[in-house]
C-alpha cells in the first residue's frame, strides 16, 4: 500500500501548488493526511520525483507528469461519481480517493470519452487533458456534454457549470437555473431556448457552452 | 412587530419579473400604472394609497427582481427600497407555475426578518397546467400567510387585503454550512450601523460580494469595517472555488427544492386548447395566414419596386396570389406536422412559431406591415389630414364641413349618411377673434398667425399628430406588449445586438423607444452593465424616432414612394448599427451575457390595451402641448424682434450650402430642439410652400427628414438622459450627435445627388 501513499503525496502537492502557487513544506506536513508523512516526502524526492529547497517543495520533470496522471484519474472519477452515478458529495470525495488507485491508462480514457471530455471538477478545479481528449472526435454522444450539443426536443439535467464569469454564474443561479434541474431544449437557433419548468429562458452561446447537461 | 398602531407601516410588492405585481397593485390602489407581458414593465417604483385598509397605508409597487442581490438597476431599485428605514409589509407576489423560483426570494426575504404574505397569482395558469400547490401545507412550513390569486380576475384580492395586516415573519432559517455561518457571524460583528434591517441578512448580502449595498453603506461604514469586510469574505472565499454567491445561492435552492417537492402535485391532466378551436386553428388560420403572409411579402416587394409592377396589373396579382400560396403550403404543412400530434396549446403553438429561426422573420414583416398599415398610413395620413384640415381648419377660411360615410367595398363609393357643417375650430376661434381685435394686431398674430400662431400652429399640430398616430401605434402596440411578442423578438435580434455591444434584452428599450424616447431611457435599466446602458441611451437618443415623428415621416414620404420610406428605414438602420458598433468599440467594458426569461404567449386584454394607450395618450399629450407651445411662441418672438434671420444667416453655410435646403427649414431644426415630430412637420411645411407648383423634391425631403431623425433628442428625453446617465455623459451625447447628424445629412445629399 505504500504506493498508493506516495500517490496521495504527490496528489496533494498538485492541489497546494494550484491553489497557492509555491509549495511550502510546513503547509504541506499540516494538510497531510497520510501515516509517515515525513518519510513519504523523502521517499519521493530519493526517487527524483520532487526536489526540496529551502522548504520549499517543486517538482521534477517526471514527478510532474506522475502526479498529472494521478490528479487527472482524481478528477475524472469525481466526474463521473458526480455527474453519472449522482452520488452525494461527501461520498464522492472519499470513494474518488480509492478509485483513482484502481483506474488504469484505459479505463481513464473510457471515463473520459464517456464524460465528454470534461476540462474541471465538480470543485471547479482543471482537469490535466490526456491523449484522449486532444484527438478527441464527436462521433459518440456522451452522457454528460455542454448544453449547446443538445439536440431541439431533448430533455436534459443540468449537471454543473463551469464558467470564470462571476455575473453569469450568478444570473444563472438567481433565475434557479442550477445543478440538478431538468431542462428541455426547445430550440438551438437564433439563440438558445431552454424550458425550466414552467419558465422558457433565451440564452445565448456562450452562456449556453458552460452549462453541462446529462441526457435524460 | 404587533401592538403599534394600525397605519405605521407600509406595503411593499415584490417578486419576480412579470407575475402580476403591477396588475394588483392597481386593483388595491386603483391606481393604473403601465401593465404588459414581458418582464422589466415597472422600472420605478410607484406609490399609492391602498384602498380598503384604513384609508392611509401606503402601497408601493417596484421592479420585479430575481434575486434581492441586484445584477442590474431595477433590481437595486427594488432591493434598495426593502433596505428603506420603515416599518413595511412585504406582499410578495409569486407566479404559483413557477413556485420555485418565487421561493427563492421568499427565503431572502425571510433572512430581512420582514413581515410578509405570500400570494400565488396566476393560479388560472396553475390549473390549465394540471398542478397543484398545497396551500395549507406551505403556509405550515413558511409560518406565513399563503392566498392563492388570479389578478387579472380579481379572484381572491379582497382575502389578500384581510390578511395584509396579520402579515409575519417566516419562521425558517436556512443553515449555510459551518465555513459560510462562521463568516456570516465574523462580518455581523464589524457592522456597527444602526438599521431596522436584519444585521445576518446583510451580512450574507455582503459575503455575496453584493457591489450595489457596499456603494449604499459607504457613508456608514468606516474604512476599516470594509477593509474587514472585505478579508472576512476573502478568507471564507478561500475555502470555496466556486463564487460564494453561487454557494448561497445553491443551497437556498436546496432548501426550496425540498419544500416545493412537498407541496406541489401534478396529477390532473394539462388543459388542452377546444378540438374546434384547434380545427379551426389548422385548418383555417394558419393557411389563410400564411397566404396573407406570402401574398403581402410579394406586394410589399412590389410596393418597393413600383417601376415593374402597378397594383392591379394581372402579373402582380398572379405572382402574389403564386407567393401565397407556396407560404401557404410549406407553413401550413409545417406547422401540422411539427404540433398536430403534440399536446401543446394554441398559444403555445403561437409563442414559439414566433421565435422559430425561420417561420418568425416573415411573421415579423407582416406585423411590421400592419403597424406601418395601420399607424403610418390610416393615422399619420388619413387621420392627420381629417384633425388638421377639418377638425382644425385655418383661422381664416372655413374648412367647408366633411361628410359621414360608409365606404361600399367593391364599388368604390361610400354611402352618405350626413353632412356635418363644421368650419373648424381655428375658423371660429378667428371669428371669434376678429371681433375683438382686427387681423393684423398682434395678439390675433400670437395665437392665429399661420405660421406661428399658438393655436393656429402649436395647439393644432399638438392634438392633430399626436393624437392619431400616436393613438393608433399604442393601440396597435399595446397588443403586441401584452401577447408577449416582444421578448421573443429579443431572441430573434440577439445575434445583431451582440455586435452592436448589447445583448438581446436590449430590443426592449429599443422598441419602446418608437412610443417614446422618453420612457424607453428609463427602461435601459433592465440592462446589466454601464457600458450597454450607455450604448443604449446613445442610439435611442440619436436613432430611434418616436411615433409621432416615424408616423409623420411615413406619412411624407409614403406619399411619393414606399422606396424613399424604405431609403429612410435603411439609412437610419445602418446609422443605428455602425454608431453602435463604434461605441462598442470605443466604451470600456464588457457585453453581458444574454439570459432572459421569455414569458407565455397569452390573449390580450382589449380592457388593458384600451387602458393602457388611453393613459399613453394622456401622458404624450402632458408632455407635447406644452414644448409644442413653447416652440411656437420662440419662433414667434424671434421672428418679432428679428433674432431669427440673423440665426439663419449664421446657420446659412451649414442649412444652405452643406444640405443643400431653403433657408426657412431652420425653423423646422429650431423646433427639432424641442420636439423631433415638430421639427419633421415644420420642415415639411416650409419645404412644399418653397417648392409652389413644382411639387417637392424628394431628395431634399429625404435629406432633411434624416437630419431631424438623427438630431439631438427631443427636451424631455434630454432631461431623463441627464437624471439617468449623469450631466457629462448626457452632455458628451449631445455634443456627438448634432454635428453627426448634421454630417450624415451631407453624405446623404452627395450621394444621392450622383444618382440623380
Ligand atoms: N393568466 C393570468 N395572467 C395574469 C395574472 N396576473 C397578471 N397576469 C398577466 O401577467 C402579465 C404581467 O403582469 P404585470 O402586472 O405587468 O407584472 P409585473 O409583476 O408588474 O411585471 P414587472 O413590472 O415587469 O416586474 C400581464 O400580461 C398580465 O395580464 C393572472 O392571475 N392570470
Ligand atoms: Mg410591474
Ligand atoms: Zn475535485
Ligand atoms: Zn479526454
Amino acid at each position: 500500500m505504500n504506493e498508493t501513499y506516495l500517490e496521495e503525496v504527490l496528489e496533494l502537492i498538485w492541489t497546494v501548488e494550484e491553489e497557492s502557487g509555491k509549495v511550502d513544506i510546513d503547509v504541506l506536513l499540516k494538510r497531510i493526511q497520510v501515516p509517515k508523512a515525513e518519510r513519504q516526502i523523502k521517499t519521493l524526492a530519493q526517487n527524483g520525483l520532487i526536489k526540496i529547497t529551502n522548504k520549499s517543495v517543486a517538482f521534477t520533470k517526471q514527478g510532474r507528469t506522475n502526479a498529472q496522471v494521478i490528479i487527472r484519474r482524481h478528477r475524472l472519477a469525481e466526474r463521473l461519481l458526480n455527474d453519472v452515478l449522482a452520488v452525494k458529495e461527501d461520498t464522492m470525495n472519499s470513494s474518488a480517493c480509492q478509485f483513482e488507485h484502481f483506474l488504469d491508462e484505459e479505463v481513464t480514457a473510457s471515463i473520459c470519452t464517456l464524460l465528454g471530455h470534461p476540462t474541471s471538477c465538480p470543485h471547479g478545479r482543471a482537469i490535466p487533458p490526456g491523449n484522449c481528449c486532444k484527438n478527441a472526435s464527436k462521433e459518440i454522444r456522451p452522457v454528460v456534454m455542454p448544453l449547446t450539443e443538445l439536440r431541439p426536443g431533448d430533455t436534459a439535467k443540468i449537471s454543473y457549470i463551469v464558467t470564470k464569469c462571476h455575473q453569469r454564474l450568478d444570473k444563472l443561479s438567481s433565475i434557479g437555473l442550477l445543478p440538478g434541474i431538468q431542462i428541455k431544449l426547445h430550440q438551438r437557433q437564433p439563440t438558445y431556448v431552454i424550458q425550466m419548468g414552467e419558465t422558457q429562458i433565451a440564452l445565448d452561446n456562450t452562456t449556453a457552452r458552460d452549462i453541462y447537461v446529462r441526457l435524460i | 412587530m404587533s401592538g403599534n398602531g394600525k397605519n405605521t407601516y407600509k406595503i411593499a410588492l415584490v417578486g419576480n419579473p412579470n407575475v402580476g405585481k403591477s396588475v394588483i397593485f392597481g386593483l388595491l390602489t386603483g391606481k393604473y400604472v403601465t401593465v404588459s407581458n414581458y418582464p422589466g414593465t415597472t422600472v420605478e417604483v410607484s406609490r399609492g394609497i391602498c384602498k380598503g385598509l384604513n384609508g392611509h397605508t401606503e402601497i408601493i409597487d417596484t421592479p420585479g427582481a430575481n434575486s434581492l442581490i441586484p445584477l442590474s438597476e431595477d433590481e437595486r431599485v427594488a432591493r434598495d427600497m426593502l433596505l428603506e428605514d420603515y416599518e413595511k409589509h412585504v406582499v410578495q407576489v409569486l407566479d404559483a407555475k413557477n413556485l420555485r423560483r418565487g421561493l427563492l426570494i421568499t427565503t431572502q426575504i425571510a433572512e430581512m426578518g420582514l413581515p410578509a404574505v405570500l400570494v400565488l397569482n396566476m393560479w388560472d395558469e396553475l390549473l390549465d397546467k394540471g398542478m397543484n400547490v398545497n396551500i395549507t401545507t406551505l403556509q405550515k412550513a413558511l409560518g406565513i400567510p399563503v392566498i392563492k390569486t388570479i389578478a387579472t380576475h380579481r379572484v381572491g384580492i379582497s382575502t389578500l387585503l384581510t390578511s395584509i395586516p396579520s402579515a409575519a415573519v417566516s419562521n425558517f432559517s436556512i443553515n449555510y454550512g459551518n465555513i459560510i455561518e462562521e463568516g456570516i457571524k465574523q462580518i455581523q460583528n464589524v457592522l456597527h450601523i444602526s438599521t431596522r434591517a436584519n444585521k445576518r441578512a446583510l451580512a450574507i448580502m455582503l459575503l455575496s460580494g453584493d457591489e450595489a449595498l457596499e456603494d449604499t453603506l459607504r457613508g456608514k461604514l468606516t474604512h476599516d469595517s470594509f477593509k474587514n469586510i472585505q478579508r472576512i469574505r476573502h478568507n471564507v472565499q478561500k475555502h470555496f472555488r466556486n463564487p460564494l454567491s453561487y454557494e448561497i445561492n445553491i443551497k437556498r435552492a436546496h432548501f426550496v427544492d425540498a419544500l416545493v417537492e412537498r407541496v406541489t402535485t401534478t396529477s390532473t391532466k394539462k388543459r388542452e386548447s377546444h378540438p374546434f378551436m384547434r380545427g379551426v386553428f389548422f385548418y383555417f388560420l394558419v393557411p389563410a395566414v400564411s397566404f396573407l403572409i406570402g401574398y403581402k411579402l410579394m406586394t410589399l416587394l412590389a410596393f418597393l419596386v413600383s417601376s415593374w409592377f402597378q397594383p392591379g396589373d394581372n402579373a402582380y396579382f398572379a405572382a402574389s396570389c403564386i407567393a401565397g400560396g407556396i407560404s401557404s403550403l410549406c407553413f401550413s404543412w409545417y406547422i401540422y406536422s411539427r404540433e398536430r400530434k403534440t399536446k401543446s396549446t394554441l398559444s403555445e403553438i403561437l409563442g414559439s412559431i414566433t421565435m422559430h429561426p425561420v417561420a418568425a422573420f416573415p411573421i415579423l414583416i407582416v406585423i411590421l406591415w400592419g403597424v406601418y398599415k395601420l399607424v403610418g398610413a390610416f393615422g399619420a395620413g388619413t387621420c392627420v389630414d381629417f384633425f388638421e384640415s377639418k377638425i382644425f381648419g385655418s383661422a381664416l377660411t372655413p374648412s367647408g364641413g366633411f361628410d359621414i360615410a360608409i365606404p361600399i367595398p367593391f364599388f368604390d363609393t361610400s354611402y352618405t349618411i350626413t353632412h356635418v357643417n363644421f368650419q373648424g375650430f381655428n375658423y371660429y376661434c378667428g371669428l371669434l377673434a376678429q371681433k375683438m381685435v382686427s387681423k393684423d394686431n398682434i395678439l390675433f398674430e400670437l395665437f392665429l398667425h399661420e405660421q406661428f400662431g399658438l393655436i393656429q400652429v402649436g395647439l393644432t399640430y399638438a392634438i392633430a399628430i399626436v393624437f392619431p398616430i400616436v393613438g393608433f401605434f399604442f393601440l396597435a402596440f399595446g397588443i403586441l406588449e401584452d401577447s408577449g411578442y416582444l421578448p421573443r423578438l429579443a431572441v430573434m435580434v440577439d445575434k445583431i445586438f451582440k455586435r452592436i455591444g448589447l445583448n438581446g434584452k436590449a430590443i426592449l428599450p429599443m422598441v419602446l423607444g418608437l412610443g417614446c424616447d422618453t420612457m424607453a431611457t428609463l427602461t435601459t435599466r433592465i440592462l446589466n452593465t454601464k457600458k450597454e446602458r450607455v450604448i443604449a441611451t446613445l442610439l435611442l437618443a440619436l436613432a430611434i424616432p418616436c411615433s409621432a415623428q416615424l408616423g409623420v415621416i411615413a406619412g411624407v414620404l409614403g406619399r411619393f414612394s414606399g422606396m424613399f420610406f424604405a431609403i429612410y428605414i435603411f439609412i437610419i438602420g445602418t446609422q443605428l448599427l455602425f454608431v453602435g458598433y463604434l461605441s462598442s468599440k470605443v466604451l470600456p467594458g464588457e457585453p453581458s451575457d444574454f439570459i432572459m426569461e421569455i414569458p407565455p404567449f397569452r390573449m390580450p386584454k382589449l380592457s388593458n390595451v384600451f387602458i393602457k394607450t388611453f393613459y399613453r395618450i394622456h401622458w404624450f399629450l402632458k408632455e407635447a402641448v406644452p414644448l409644442f407651445l413653447i416652440g411656437t411662441l420662440v419662433l414667434f418672438v424671434a421672428t418679432k424682434i428679428g433674432v431669427l434671420s440673423i440665426v439663419e444667416r449664421v446657420v446659412s453655410p451649414v442649412i444652405k450650402n452643406f444640405l443643400g435646403l431653403p433657408l426657412e427649414t431652420t425653423h423646422g431644426f429650431i423646433l427639432g430642439f424641442l420636439r423631433r415630430d415638430y421639427g419633421a412637420v415644420s420642415i415639411f411645411n416650409t419645404l412644399e410652400e418653397n417648392a409652389g407648383s413644382d411639387g417637392i423634391d424628394p431628395r431634399q425631403l429625404l435629406v432633411a427628414l434624416v437630419v431631424i431623425t438623427l438630431f439631438i433628442p427631443c427636451l424631455a428625453n434630454f432631461f431623463v438622459m441627464i437624471k439617468e446617465r449623469g450631466l457629462k455623459n448626457a452632455f458628451l451625447m449631445f455634443a456627438f450627435i448634432l454635428p453627426y447628424s448634421i454630417l450624415i445629412g451631407g453624405i446623404v445629399r452627395f450621394v444621392l445627388q450622383q444618382f440623380s
